[in-house]
């Protein structure tokens, strides 16, 4: 956890920092979920999560701005083990850059078959937060490093381009 | 991102989502498919191949890393594996979040521990009270023993000698000789009244 406080994290744990085995059952529901659901099921469960289990936070959001964006990314990953992030603050945008993905470090080393589509749930879980918010959300990279890009409608993001989120691996 | 910091609020929120999309069927085999034979296939490699001894391995592991209070006790005995949780780093996440969105998170252990143990050829008796506290006999398939008396496996680490378990008014479910999250006991009748005079 980042020793800003207070944390922008809406709930708290007694630890610093989570189970990395964890990413292993994030990982295996996204697999249970296309196999039942198909892709397009899967992108509802996640829009309905971002609309649902995160709506503290996108309100935290609404309510913040972009500075709000920028501390809840700072402190979120800071409880992620293995998480190597940059949050950037720029007038219009805040820039994520993840330079190593605590979730894909740890199925990796853990041997684990990754979904493929993997690194698309942080783009349809944080397209639907960021609209709850007021914001617009791209994603580029993927497979263990990546940039996110949360803006204003001001900032007038490009049209997201699929192909640009890369198939995770092991 | 999905993090790991609080994996049991989303877990426990994909469980109700669960059920509005496919009944309580679609929960059981989410725990069972998912959790039992994919997440935690490293608890399964290790009880199919080695019953107690991986079960001790498994737990010892798993719930330092998520208790690192040590809020439970493991006892291991030539016919019983036995844990007491009095602090489930788990549920308490909940409680202290006052996350509910799932009518009985605490099933989910059964539910994916359940079907693994039966392929491993072992029983459980357990209860578990809704607060954060729970205990868990493991035997094998067979043996006559089950639910213990208070003290008898754990001694002092007992959950139930705990002034504060199972309190009154509260919910405490139980399952004897199970592998299957279905089989919970009924709530035990309230004593009848004597008839009036």
């Amino acid at each position: 956890m980042s020793s800003n406080d207070p944390s922008a994290l809406p709930y708290r744990d007694t630890k610093p920092q989570g189970s990395a085995d964890f990413y292993f059952a994030t990982n295996a529901t996204f697999r249970f979920l296309i196999a039942r659901f198909g892709l397009a099921g899967w992108r509802r469960y996640l829009e309905e999560l971002g609309r649902g289990y995160f709506a503290p936070v996108n309100q935290q959001w609404r309510r913040g701005g972009l500075g709000a964006v920028a501390r809840y990314w700072r402190d979120f990953f800071a409880a992620e083990p293995g998480a190597v992030v940059t949050v950037e603050e720029l007038p219009d945008r805040v820039e994520v850059v993840v330079h190593a993905c605590p979730a894909i470090k740890h199925l990796r080393a853990g041997g684990r078959e990754v979904v493929k589509e993997y690194c698309q749930h942080c783009f349809f879980l944080g397209v639907a937060r960021a609209e709850a918010a007021g914001l617009t959300m791209r994603l580029a990279g993927g497979n263990g490093s990546c940039r996110h890009t949360y803006g204003r409608p001001s900032a007038e993001l490009p049209v997201q381009d699929m192909q640009s989120i890369v198939e995770a691996r092991l | 991102m999905i993090g790991c910091y609080d994996f049991c609020g989303h877990y426990e929120w994909t469980f109700d989502w669960l059920e509005r999309e496919g009944g309580p069927g679609l929960v059981r085999a989410y725990w069972d498919e998912a959790i039992n034979h994919d997440s935690q296939r490293h608890a399964r490699e290790l009880i199919l191949r080695e019953g107690f001894a991986g079960m001790a391995k498994y737990w010892a592991h798993t719930l330092v890393e998520e208790s690192p209070e040590l809020g439970f006790a493991i006892t291991a005995k030539p016919e019983v594996f036995r844990i007491d949780m009095h602090d489930c780093p788990s549920k308490g996440f909940l409680l202290r979040n006052g996350l509910e969105s799932y009518h009985d998170y605490c099933d989910h252990c059964i539910g994916w521990i359940g079907p693994m143990m039966k392929e491993a050829g072992f029983v459980i008796d357990h209860e578990h009270d809704h607060l954060g506290r729970c205990w868990w006999e493991m035997r094998p398939v067979g043996a006559a023993a089950g639910h213990s008396a208070v003290g008898a496996v754990a001694g002092d680490q007992d959950v139930r000698m705990r002034a504060d378990w199972n309190p009154p008014g509260g919910r405490c479910d139980r399952y004897e000789k199970a592998t299957d999250p279905e089989a919970k006991l009924p709530p035990p009748s309230p004593p009848s009244s004597p008839p009036m005079a």
